[in-house]
């Protein structure tokens, strides 16, 4: 460093100390709303001091009296404020009717001015997503916005969510948003665990999807980063986004280095975390069967239909003794530095849970690393670099996991006996550990599964503004990250087999995502006409590569004498395990000829799965007057996951919006009606599958040969495949009355999804094949979204506003490959007994289909005539539709003066959910509605004899009393139409949080401090519900299973519990 | 402006070489890095052999005629089922020539073979045969598609023919057996044409694929080839088109010495793909409710108990091919019945060499003939071609020398073939000598003295002893074009299959309304649930399906 430089350096900093002897000045900002105003900018008229206020709109400035501070914000008529004193200084900003200044970020980092989209979108601040407290960000966006659904896994820590925007589209394909942060593209992939026989990604193990949860990748996003959040609900919106945003999109603008000295903001908060809600069971009977008392324990069913315990039995609430109150801390922590062209930010998150259900422990650390610089007047960088880490140590979960065996485990049984003295597996009737269930304390305990990975997130943007006219953006994004985890089942658990002796699944997965954007737009302004041109390129290459191992046979032998396992000659017990065996988590502690790895893995390589996709894109948008906009978009995609001739396509948007009170400027008149715009757009888009669906590809085949044989494997990969099409098009308007007290927005779209993708479709085998690949299906998708805004009262220390958002969507298949005569349905969402995720021709997309009662023709249930009992037709037919008639979120703010209070409530009617968990229960004895078991009845019906289809077909009167007839409650009897509840309503306190900024006098003394808040939040805590299980919130599988998946399927998952959150902000 | 040409030069080159490049990675990217799309021709090869009996692959397994053949074998009452049993789609619904009924894939193994096991994998082997120029591949590539389009066609009837294979379609049109039966024709001949080819890289690692088939011989490929084309023209004798010379052409192209048979050769290399469908490691024959015990149909013919044919003459052959009882007599099931009032010690142990009430295996294997893991399995047999020209020459008239010739040809061929082939596990004091095999062909009521004495129920019943157990597909098209119990002898003025009792009355399936069973429903997993119009069309839906008459059996 040179001599020069220093001095230079010494000099700035005495510089401030002159600078340092005036006074400082602290203020706030306010909407006239009473909302705070973030991010504003102060400067001091003619001088060098600017800043900006902070989230609670509060700032500090070093000035003297008789300065004048400018004071500006994106969406407010800017204004000034002379000093005149030392007192804190409040002031109030207009927001500027004429909307002119409001901008939303559209694709890639552009952004546009409101009054000109022609469709709609909607902006979630990145303050509100953060007093969620909610770790996982998007779990914070549900209710917030009008057609958005978030249908989180579970309750567990780390859990995954899938995220949907207007309903489902595709039937296959995956229905989530794109996510794009600061311009780049960001992977949200869940890890999907069925890898196609080794052909594809997942486990070597193969599995569907259901007994295990990976976060959902975009979670690794801190929410304290997040500056704002917009979603792009349609593909209008997207059209220069590319395939990958066909359902939507999610921009994500994060917090930007702040050009001014030193700030250090801290906050923390401390969650405690319980579960409330569990499903209901009934512990009045005792095992056993026909009323008579037996010493089975099933792990499927038939285990509680024995006689009554005896009111004096010992009882435990083993439900209660099994969860614990979980625990979570998050301290996060962001500085900036800043001078006037370059500025830094640094911002750092430790997260660290404990779940509620034991042995699940989340930790994250984020640390992230924003910097701006300005070069001259005509160029700007604004590179970033992010660090990731997680560790999750999960339970397991649906059929595999600890939820089922709690809520069947017998009262009369203490679950914390769950070893005996060696540490083995401790059952209840049976010497053989596998015929039971495992005690959930056994399964969270000796069965493992674990996560860990490691992200890198760098963007870079480059803004090259070298004429007034003419200006070039490009934005850089490389995104990568590596994870690894494992699934043990400890060898005496009922999850493996006596033959199996344990089981070891291990992955390693490493993603490498990059691409970038480069535009260039022209604008010109001839009188009132004003036109802007742009083109631009984008590339993408993302490659996820994996490497899994999977094997059995931890133990060499299981005694059948008393559970004992024996290694190498050795008595296997818990203390000495890791001796014996060895680690779990180690792939080497199965036995070699048992493993089974992804098929490149076996020559040391990872599978891979790559898609890169070029594109160019263009816009030509005129506007009259700044009150009519109409633009056109064409984008043309090259795609490697087509063959040669199907992989160039393109697609064209056209929008189209006017503000009508600015045309007819005489609708203003009389106060009433301040802003009135019309809009509508059409678009067409596509949709992408994963790569080499369109590949057949050989398998082994074991014959007798010298030189290896090979046959093809099931799928048929159609050489011929294209992309996935949709069109749709959206109509909208935008009103503002009474002086912005009330505003509307409304929309409806119509999306129309063809040449759909269907894969693994069953059809003759005249293909040459058994599972199909075909663009085949079509299906349209509509909905009506309406977002309401009410201010009533607008004080300076009083403010109340209220958010609406609602929507009602509906769909219907038009039409299924034509093999396809009953149900098309995705095999993932078949996850219990005889119910699936199975849509029908012109049906909704959304339908559960299974097994139900045979009926005569007139819809009355057929009884057999020799039981007493129902006839079951064991087809699949639709038995339910998980589509809910509405979802309405409603957004409550208060302030009064310093307090702020903000709460959500998300209301859904109508939704049908098949309860698994309740089947799985009465098949067992457990479900509440066994309770009357021992009542006398006769099942409503006709006898099937013959006559059942006469005029007079034969009332059924045979009696039976289930608790001497078992076969009641099995599924002879009993049938998946049981337990799909119909029309689930909701109405939950999503978040409520309650704030308090500490006013600034308090703060005078300590000078340091720039600000200071404490907070109060919570989440879940309260839920009505007609629902008869324990919470309806929650999805059959994870968040990778593509098409509709399995929202509305609950079994063996444990729902969200309530939590409290509490901390403070600091800001210095 | 100079410079600006310059740069705008440079930026346009650039720009081209950008999306060059870009078009170049998206290429690279576009080929699945996981699995094989392409593999040699010489590795597709032995999952085809594999296919002809029973496969075993990645994915799916049992494609081939073995499956079918524990079915099929019920009707022609080559075996019955042991285990009595009213359970849908298990034995005894087939002892009784019911067909397969509810969601059942029984039936459906040659469906399966046909169109997945061997379908595309030949359609490759043809197209990369083709590029590389591997003409043998491509005959025998061919000679298995004209093999397995026949077998299909004579097990269902009507099928995919012309739609067959075309990836982009998802419902299927049906041909009539008639149009099967051309192309089986036209496609034998071009598969002899490539098997006449030579140059570019014919005789390159053909002999290594082939080495548990025909072991690379182009010869035995072709005589294979025309023994499909000779069965081809015997199966017709109902129709006017019927040329028994064509017969006799072929069936002397095809092979005459049992070195040429051609038959599927197994590994046993202990895993089950490598191993015979009917040994005990692939656990196929003898379980609970399938298991399969020899009718008394075969004992009685082969012991001098069927008073129509061979009458009073032991045959050698028996502890060969069927199992004694502890009597040390040979007694069989009657359909539907199992052992019926058989005394105990007149029950026939099981193939697998077991009691005859038992199921599962000895250690070692003790089963006999093409009951063992690693027994060759035949295909087709010169001893076949040999019945087939008598036949031939049966109905033709006017030269019964000849006719007796090859008929006692087929019979010698097959006493060949047992002596040295499967001998395994049979009995020292059991096996044939020259003076049992002599005593056997010198029987009146086996050769005939005088040649003009020899009937169609010699020809069919030695035919019917010689295919045992391999060639149920090929005895059940026999016994379904002399309409099992219904055409006479000319000669003998007599059925043709002597004394053979189908099942009836409450004995036959209720479905089959008093009619005998005439072909199987196509796979239920592949039509049933997904081919639904098409089936509609041709009347598939129909419970008694299977009792609809091919065309080839049907007399016009």
């Amino acid at each position: 460093m040179s001599l020069r430089l220093i001095l230079a350096m010494m000099l700035t900093v005495c510089t401030s100390f002159l600078y340092a002897q005036e006074k400082t000045v602290s203020g706030v900002l306010r909407a006239d709303d009473g909302a705070p105003v973030a991010g504003a900018n102060i400067a001091i008229k003619g001088g060098q001091s600017t800043t900006q206020t902070d989230a609670q709109g509060a700032f500090k400035i070093r000035t003297k009296n008789g300065d004048v501070l400018e004071i500006s914000s994106v969406g407010f008529v800017t204004r000034s404020y002379k000093i005149v004193s030392d007192d804190p200084i409040n002031v109030v900003m207009v927001r500027s009717n004429t909307e002119l200044g409001e901008v939303v970020v559209v694709a890639m980092d552009i952004k546009r001015n409101s009054r000109e989209l022609g469709y709609s979108t909607q902006t979630v601040s990145g303050t509100e997503i953060q007093s969620t407290q909610r770790e996982n960000f998007i779990n914070s966006l549900q209710g917030r916005v009008a057609g958005l659904s978030v249908n989180p896994t579970g309750g567990n820590a780390g859990a995954s969510s899938q995220l949907i925007l207007r309903g489902f589209n595709s039937l296959s394909l995956n229905n989530q948003p794109l996510f794009v942060v600061d311009g780049v593209i960001t992977d949200n992939t869940t890890m999907n665990e069925t890898s196609n026989g080794g052909t594809g990604l997942g486990l070597a193990s193969d599995r569907p999807n259901r007994n295990n949860d990976y976060t959902n990748r975009i979670a690794d996003i801190n929410p304290i980063d997040i500056q704002s959040v917009t979603i792009l609900k349609g593909p209008e919106a997207t059209a220069l986004y590319g395939s990958q945003a066909s359902s939507g999109a999610v921009i994500i603008t994060t917090k930007k280095a702040g050009t001014k000295r030193v700030t250090v903001n801290y906050d923390n908060s401390f969650r405690t975390q319980r579960v409330t809600r569990t499903a209901d069971v009934n512990n009045d009977y005792g095992p056993g069967a026909n009323g008579v008392g037996g010493n089975t324990f099933s792990a499927t069913s038939g285990s509680y239909f024995g006689p009554k315990y005896p009111a004096d039995i010992r009882r435990y609430d083993n439900i209660d003794n099994f969860f614990r109150v979980g625990f979570a801390q998050t301290h996060n922590i962001s500085a900036d530095y800043g001078t006037k062209d370059v500025g830094f930010r640094l911002s750092g998150s430790f997260f660290d849970q404990k779940g509620v259900i034991p042995n699940n422990d989340f930790r994250k650390y984020n640390l992230r690393l924003t910097n701006t610089v300005k070069v001259g007047s005509m160029l700007e960088f604004t590179p970033s670099v992010q660090f990731i880490h997680s560790t999750n140590d999960k339970p397991l979960r649906s059929a595999g996991g600890y939820l089922l065996g709690l809520y069947a485990w017998p009262v009369t049984n203490d679950i914390s006996n769950f070893t005996d003295v060696n540490g083995n597996k401790q059952s209840i009737f049976s010497a053989d550990p596998f015929s039971e269930i495992d005690n959930p304390l056994y399964n969270i305990n000796r069965n493992k599964s674990f996560d860990k990975t490691d992200r890198y997130i760098f963007t870079g943007g480059i803004n090259f503004n070298p004429l007034s006219w003419l200006s070039f953006a490009g934005r850089f994004g490389y995104d990568t990250y590596k994870s690894e985890g494992f699934t043990f089942y400890h060898p005496l658990s009922n999850l493996t087999t006596r033959g199996q002796l344990g089981a070891q699944d291990n992955y390693w997965r490493s993603y490498y995502g990059y691409n970038h954007t480069i535009t260039g737009t022209a604008r010109k302004t001839v009188g009132k006409w004003s036109g802007r041109v742009m083109l631009g390129t984008m590339w993408q290459d993302y490659r996820t590569e994996q490497f899994a191992i999977y094997g059995t046979n931890l133990v060499d032998s299981v005694s059948n004498v008393n559970g004992q396992l024996y290694k190498n000659g050795n008595i296997v017990t818990d203390a000495n395990f890791g001796t014996t065996v060895g680690t779990p988590s180690d792939s080497s502690i199965t036995r070699p000829a048992t493993r089974v790895r992804l098929l490149q893995n076996n020559l040391g390589r990872n599978n891979k799965f790559i898609t890169r996709q070029s594109a160019y894109f263009g816009e030509a948008a005129i506007s009259y007057n700044n009150v009519a906009f109409l633009s056109y978009t064409h984008r043309f995609e090259t795609a490697s996951v087509f063959p040669k001739d199907q992989r160039n396509y393109n697609y064209p948007g056209v929008s189209l919006s006017l503000i009508l009170s600015d045309i007819l400027p005489g609708l203003k008149k009389g106060g009433i009606l301040d802003y009135w715009k019309l809009r509508s757009s059409v678009a067409g888009t596509a949709r992408l599958s994963d790569p080499y669906k369109n590949q057949s590809v050989f398998v082994n085949n074991f014959a007798s040969a010298q030189t290896g044989a090979f046959s093809y494997g099931f799928d048929n990969n159609n050489p011929d495949l294209s992309p996935e099409r949709q069109t749709t098009y959206e109509v909208g308007t935008e009103v503002r009355l009474f002086n912005n007290l009330v505003s509307v927005d409304i929309d409806y779209y119509n999306t129309y999804c063809y040449n759909q993708i269907n894969s693994q479709y069953r059809a003759s085998y005249g293909t040459g094949f058994v599972l199909n690949t075909a663009n085949a299906a079509t299906a349209r998708n509509q909905g009506i979204e309406v977002v309401l805004d009410l201010n009533p009262i607008k004080r300076e220390n009083l403010s109340w506003n209220v958010r609406f958002n609602f929507n009602h969507m509906w769909s219907k298949v038009i039409t299924l490959p034509e093999s396809i005569q009953q149900e098309y349905y995705l095999s993932d969402t078949w996850l219990y007994l005889n119910a699936r995720g199975g849509v029908t021709e012109g049906g909704p997309s959304t339908t559960i289909t299974g097994f139900h009662y045979e009926r005569n023709k007139a819809g009355q249930v057929l009884i057999s005539p020799t039981t007493g009992l129902p006839v079951v037709e064991a087809t699949f037919t639709v038995i339910g539709d998980r589509n809910p008639d509405f979802m309405l979120g409603t957004l409550n703010t208060l302030r009064y003066k310093n307090f702020n209070l903000s709460f959500l409530w998300d209301l859904k009617v109508g939704g049908d959910v098949f309860n698994g968990t309740d089947m799985y229960l009465t098949l067992q004895g457990k479900s509440p509605r066994t309770a009357d078991r021992e009542t006398p009845r006769v099942v409503e019906g006709v006898l099937k004899d013959g006559l059942q289809n006469t005029s007079n077909p034969t009332t059924n009167t045979l009696a039976v009393n289930p608790f001497y007839n078992t076969t009641y409650y099995t599924t002879n009897a009993l049938t998946e139409e049981d337990f799909v509840q119909k029309d689930v309503n909701y109405f939950r306190l999503r978040d409520i949080t309650l704030s308090y900024a500490l006013p600034s006098r308090l703060l005078k003394k300590a000078t340091f401090i720039k600000s200071a808040s404490v907070f109060a939040t919570g989440n879940d805590l309260l839920l009505f519900t007609n629902y008869g299980g324990a919470d309806p919130s929650v999805n059959g599988n994870n968040a990778s299973t593509g098409g509709v998946g399995a929202f509305g399927f609950d079994y063996g998952t444990l729902p969200a519990p309530i939590s409290v959150n509490v901390g403070f902000r600091v800001g210095f | 402006m100079k410079y600006t040409k310059k740069y705008a030069l440079y930026s346009c080159l650039m720009a081209l070489m950008f999306s060059m490049s870009c078009s170049k990675k998206i290429d690279d990217a576009y080929l699945n890095p996981n699995a094989a799309t392409r593999v040699p021709v010489e590795s597709i090869l032995p999952s085809l052999i594999g296919s002809l009996v029973g496969s075993s692959a990645a994915a799916g397994s049992a494609y081939g005629i073995a499956g079918d053949a524990l079915w099929i074998g019920r009707y022609i009452q080559y075996w019955g089922t042991y285990n009595v049993s009213t359970v849908a789609n298990l034995g005894t619904q087939f002892d009784q020539m019911g067909g397969a009924s509810g969601s059942s894939d029984a039936l459906g193994t040659m469906w399966g073979a046909h169109y997945f096991g061997m379908g595309q994998n030949i359609n490759r082997m043809i197209q990369w045969g083709t590029e590389e120029e591997k003409w043998d591949f491509v005959g025998a590539a061919w000679a298995l598609r004209a093999w397995s389009l026949f077998e299909n066609t004579n097990q269902y009837g009507d099928m995919i023919l012309r739609e067959a294979f075309n990836v982009d379609l998802i419902t299927f049109k049906y041909e009539t057996q008639e149009e099967v039966y051309d192309s089986v024709r036209v496609i034998c001949h071009r598969a002899i044409n490539y098997f006449n080819t030579t140059g570019g890289n014919t005789g390159k690692k053909f002999a290594e694929a082939d080495a548990f088939f025909n072991g690379g011989d182009i010869n035995r490929w072709k005589k294979f080839t025309y023994g499909i084309l000779a069965r081809s023209y015997a199966y017709i004798h109902n129709k006017s088109i019927y040329s028994a010379d064509s017969v006799i052409k072929y069936a002397d192209l095809a092979m005459s010495v049992n070195a040429d048979n051609a038959t599927c050769k197994f590994a046993n290399s202990g895993i089950t793909g490598t191993s015979n469908y009917f040994g005990s490691l692939r656990v196929n024959i003898n379980q609970l409710n399938t298991g399969i015990r020899q009718s008394a149909y075969i004992a009685d013919l082969m012991s001098g108990a069927n008073a129509g044919a061979f009458s009073g003459v032991q045959d050698p052959r028996r502890p060969y091919i069927l199992r004694e009882n502890t009597n040390g007599t040979y007694k069989g099931t009657i359909p539907g019945k199992g052992a019926g009032t058989l005394p105990a010690g007149d029950q026939p142990q099981s193939f697998a060499g077991t009691s005859f009430g038992a199921t599962g295996y000895t250690l070692p294997e003790s089963g006999r003939y093409i009951f063992r893991n690693d027994a060759e399995f035949p295909i087709m047999t010169a001893s076949e071609m040999q019945f087939l020209k008598a036949e031939a020459l049966l109905r033709k008239g006017g030269n019964n020398a000849a006719a007796l010739t090859a008929y006692t040809n087929g019979i010698n061929l097959n006493f060949d073939v047992l002596n040295t082939k499967y001998t395994a596990n049979v009995p020292a004091a059991l096996q044939m000598t020259m003076t049992s095999r002599n005593a056997y062909l010198s029987s009146n009521a086996v050769i005939p003295v005088n040649a003009s004495d020899l009937s169609l129920t010699h020809v069919m019943l030695q035919k019917y002893i010689a295919l045992y157990g391999w060639g149920v597909q090929e005895t059940w098209a026999d016994m379904r074009r002399y309409h099992y119990n219904g055409d006479t002898d000319p000669v003998k003025g007599t059925v043709v299959y002597a004394n053979f009792m189908p099942p009836s009355g409450g004995d036959l399936f209720a479905n089959n309304n008093n009619k005998l069973v005439y072909r199987a429903r196509p796979r239920y997993n592949s039509e049933y649930l997904y081919n639904i119009p098409e089936l509609t069309r041709i009347g598939a839906l129909a419970l008694d399906y299977h009792t609809v008459e091919p065309w080839f059996s049907v007399k016009p």
